[in-house]
């Protein structure tokens, strides 16, 4: 399939779905997803060549009567595959006698959202230009120092999605993106030290050059460090990279509003309250352009939309998808998602409707990063990528205790020496209370979050 | 459809691939799930997902090219082969290290290759199962305190996988994994909020669910008495401490620390620490590692996984023997170029990823150790229990997250610490076993799962016995 006729043909394939539905069942109402996307990557490690290229297609279907709710999946879109899934769907209802009582209709029909920026040079990337584009990497980054062990990777990737229910909803969304990611290792006796970097746009085709420069020079500043020595509390920068991480693991995570409406969340009775220090504000935008979550409707057709989560510290919204929407009485935002975020699954349709954030971005603040590491008096920290274990922390007590493997010492105003592993621990929130200072160097990250550097204060760390 | 893979191969190999191996995956997923709060009492999910698909490599000049689809028409699977031959030739290009094998004899799988249990999930149906969550969940909400959300879940995973390659091995097997978990979340008195959780999982028939300790109204009960316990529980302190971890703990430190490690493409690659060691002493005679997808089911649990997604036989691998390390954990290539057998671990989360080297069952062997001597033998420190996860990095540097724990002093538990993380370098920590206990438990899971490459989740084998290690990095309040 061409990327200009997902759309018409999957719409298609729906509504064929919807009338074979009504014709088994007249009783009950149903929802049909359909998922279409071609993905094509090239790896390459340390000299070991990878390359995959093929098509993902699902279809799922959600089917209700009397209040119960099933939901049935099925690899493929041919008509077999919905009907497959519509009778499992079906065939689950009727096997159950149990409800879901806060269950009140699928999405009510609306106007789409605008779907994102959309480069057509994309689609004319061949296996060749992601093979070429991976030398380029290669070359960037071992210039810099020939001993560097490297691996990299291009992609890109195009499709559409649709959905229409028995409420007469029908409509459909296409995208397309490519991304590049290097991974830098840097050895020196038994000493290993890592860097990475990474590129994702929707708006232009690949241009690689920089990238695999950054995660090489990011290994070899780190080499050479010494033990931090000690067990304290101490203010900690936070770069983008790093910082996209902690609100992922956080806000993303408490504002949900499935989180909130399940009493999981610590923020589920704060809307309105200050959660943050004054300079910090959040949003979740689902329409901008350049974002890579950005599609014309979510995941059960409703549109995308901008949501301010926290505007100066205060809390002012959850995120919703019309389920949890309207148990909270609150309208959806436009934030359902199957398999939604950056570690989404490649079989997005196996997954049930849920809520994630699409772009979440970080408001810039006033200062440079440097002048952050300025402001800090004594010792304090420079992380300056992702902490190991960061995403393993739990929604509920927002208790963090990560290791942080890129780390700088900050000494009087400036950075200092790299730094081996440091544990670092603390709470999510109570370091949003804690926030000394944000930068103005906004970047956009992989992890769909865009923000700029964050200094946090009262961090537990142990090196 | 065994004749439509045999035509991907011939296809693959006339349009000039140097081997070609082909897969068909029909499985069957089913995910239950029963949401109770203070306010609502609902069935979340009531899921059945059928995933079917063909995944094809093509092996050219030593470089493969990988393509999928989940079509099952001739006409898709032919185009399929054509992508795949097309990627592996166009990679090759860039190739500076070719990972050759060998040819090898036939294999030819066997009906006993199966797993045979007595209550097969695909002879219950979906109320039986969701009878299981409602005692699980009516139980723990019986015995729970302040509870603000019980979760519990029901999740299983069954069909066959067939696979055929240039070799005309012909290996056909049914998947068989089972889970059900529980998860509760209570509020302590300061509003903070502190959770409990137990499962039971692994290729289990559901007989399992009827055995002592193991029943619905257990795990309900275990998860319940956590959360109701971790109410009371006082912030582990930070620094360096003597420990006793539990099984499951030390299966994720087996898994996340070491097994990763031992993974030919990072040693092929030069990313691991461990690249070259072979036969150095790494840790003490307390720590042997093993890796298999064929463990003893029925006496210890696991995941049965009697081939790899390479056609390889699953057989029981030693990577660490009595600290001396012995062996990587590999697909064909990386066998080949590392001068070892296969070992049965080349493996993808499903039919739209290339398979590569990843674990089945890996664990520390048990020791002579009872839990009481344990505790005695560590003195004073933590004694850390269960976990939600954790993380390596190719340095040997981990970070793992116990959910709960014991603080102990002179061998006698004094009072419970709230979820707190463990780190270090394995290869010092390996250094650290002083002792394992005779106990072991293993489990597969099919929520959650194992990830490296953008691969997740896929289903591993975890546990082991208890271990006793000194000197662990614990995160937690300075």
């Amino acid at each position: 399939m061409e990327f200009d006729e997902i759309k018409d043909a999957l719409l298609s394939e729906v509504d064929t779905g919807l009338k074979f539905a009504n014709s088994l069942d007249k009783a009950a109402e149903f929802e049909i997803y359909l998922y279409y996307r071609s993905k094509s990557n090239v790896e390459i490690k340390q000299g070991v060549v990878e390359a995959t290229d093929g098509i993902v297609a699902g279809t799922a279907v959600r089917a209700t009567r009397d209040q119960k709710l099933s939901f049935a999946s099925s690899s493929g879109i041919s008509s077999n595959h919905v009907k497959r899934a519509l009778q499992d769907a079906i065939s689950s209802l009727k096997a159950t006698s149990e409800k879901d009582t806060r269950f009140k209709g699928f999405c009510e029909p609306k106007p789409p959202g605008k779907e994102g920026k959309f480069a057509p040079e994309i689609l004319e990337l061949t296996t060749d230009d992601l093979v070429g584009y991976s030398l380029q990497l290669i070359g960037n980054m071992t210039k810099a120092n020939g001993r560097l062990l490297a691996a990299v990777g291009c992609e890109k990737t195009w499709g559409g999605f649709a959905i229409g229910n028995s409420l007469g909803l029908q409509q459909a969304s296409t995208s397309a993106h490519n991304a590049c990611s290097a991974y830098a290792m840097a050895i020196d006796g038994e000493e290993r030290r890592t860097g990475s970097e990474e590129l994702v746009t929707r708006d232009k085709a690949l241009d690689v050059s920089g990238i695999g420069e950054k995660a090489a020079e990011k290994a070899l500043s780190l080499l050479g460090a010494k033990k931090l020595g000690q067990t304290t509390t101490l203010p900690t920068l936070w770069v983008p990279w790093a910082a996209a991480s902690y609100i992922l693991s956080s806000l993303q995570q408490a504002t949900k509003g499935s989180t909130v409406v399940e009493g999981l969340s610590p923020l589920r009775e704060k809307q309105g309250e200050k959660i943050a220090h004054p300079n910090f504000s959040l949003v979740d935008d689902g329409q901008n352009p350049l974002g890579i979550e950005t599609e014309a409707i979510d995941a059960e057709g409703h549109p995308q939309g901008r949501t301010v989560i926290v505007k100066n510290g205060m809390l002012k919204s959850f995120i919703f998808d019309s389920y949890y929407g309207r148990i909270a009485g609150k309208a959806s935002t436009g934030n359902c998602a199957r398999s939604g975020g950056p570690f989404g699954s490649r079989l997005p349709y196996e997954d049930a409707p849920s809520i994630f954030s699409k772009n979440l971005e970080v408001a810039a603040g006033k200062q440079s990063e440097e002048e952050l590491i300025a402001s800090i008096d004594g010792q304090g920290l420079l992380i300056t990528d992702i902490p190991i274990g960061i995403f393993h922390s739990s929604v509920e007590t927002g208790e963090f205790s990560a290791v942080a493997s890129s780390v700088f010492l900050i000494e009087d105003g400036e950075k200092k020496r790299p730094l081996e592993p440091v544990s670092i621990a603390g709470n999510f929130y109570k370091g949003l209370e804690q926030l000394l200072g944000v930068g103005n160097n906004i970047e956009i990250t992989s992890l769909f979050v865009t923000t700029p550097s964050l200094l946090i204060d009262g961090i537990s760390v142990t090196g | 459809m065994l004749e439509k893979l045999q035509a991907a191969v011939s296809l693959g190999e006339k349009l000039g691939a140097d081997f070609v191996e082909a897969r068909f995956d029909d499985l069957t997923l089913r995910t239950l799930r029963r949401i109770k709060t203070k306010k609502d009492d609902t069935w979340k999910d009531i899921m059945l997902k059928s995933r079917t698909g063909t995944g094809i490599i093509c092996y050219f000049d030593g470089t493969p090219g990988y393509s999928f689809t989940a079509s099952e028409d001739l006409k898709d699977i032919e185009e399929t082969v054509t992508r795949a031959y097309g990627m592996a030739k166009a990679a090759s290009t860039a190739a500076t290290l070719k990972l050759d094998f060998d040819r090898r004899p036939t294999v030819k799988s066997r009906s006993s290759d199966s797993l045979s249990v007595k209550i097969h999930p695909k002879t219950k149906g979906q109320d039986y199962k969701m009878d299981l969550i409602n005692r699980m969940v009516d139980t723990a909400f019986d015995v729970g305190k302040e509870i603000e959300n019980i979760t519990g879940a029901y999740g299983e995973l069954t069909g066959q996988k067939l696979f055929t390659n240039s070799e005309a091995s012909i290996i056909k097997w049914e998947f068989l994994l089972v889970d059900m978990m529980c998860r509760v979340t209570s509020k302590a008195s300061s509003g903070a909020l502190v959770f409990g959780s137990e499962r039971n999982a692994g290729s289990l028939g559901l007989e399992a669910y009827n055995r002592k300790g193991s029943t619905p109204e257990e795990v309900g009960k275990k998860a319940a008495m956590f959360a109701a316990e971790q109410i009371q529980a006082k912030p582990c302190p930070a620094g360096k401490f003597a420990t006793l971890i539990d099984n499951e703990l030390a299966g994720v430190l087996a898994h996340e620390s070491f097994g990763h490690l031992s993974e030919a493409d990072f040693v092929t690659m030069g990313a691991s620490p461990l690249a070259g060691k072979i036969g150095n002493m790494l840790g003490t005679k307390h720590a042997t590692i093993v890796d298999g997808g064929n463990p003893d089911i029925k006496k210890e649990g696991g995941m049965w996984l009697p081939f790899d997604d390479q056609g390889i036989r699953a057989n029981m691998t030693t990577i660490l023997d009595r600290g001396i390390f012995k062996h990587y954990l590999h697909n064909r290539g990386t066998a080949q170029q590392l001068e070892q057998e296969p070992t049965g671990n080349c493996r993808a989360v499903h039919f739209g990823f290339m398979p590569i080297p990843r674990m089945t069952n890996t664990y520390f062997k048990p020791g002579d150790l009872t839990e009481e001597e344990a505790l005695e033998q560590l003195g004073t420190g933590i004694y850390a229990i269960q976990t939600s996860g954790g993380q390596v990095e190719r340095d040997g540097s981990f970070l793992f997250k116990a959910d709960r724990g014991y603080w102990v002093e002179h061998g006698e538990i004094q009072h419970p610490i709230l979820e707190v993380s463990l780190s270090g370098n394995i290869l010092e920590l390996l250094q650290h076993i002083e002792g394992a206990t005779r106990d072991i438990g293993l489990w597969g899971s099919y929520f959650g799962g194992c990830g490296k490459f953008g691969q997740y989740p896929l289903p591993a084998g975890i546990g082991g016995p208890k271990l006793l290690i000194q000197n662990v990095t614990f995160g937690g309040k300075a």
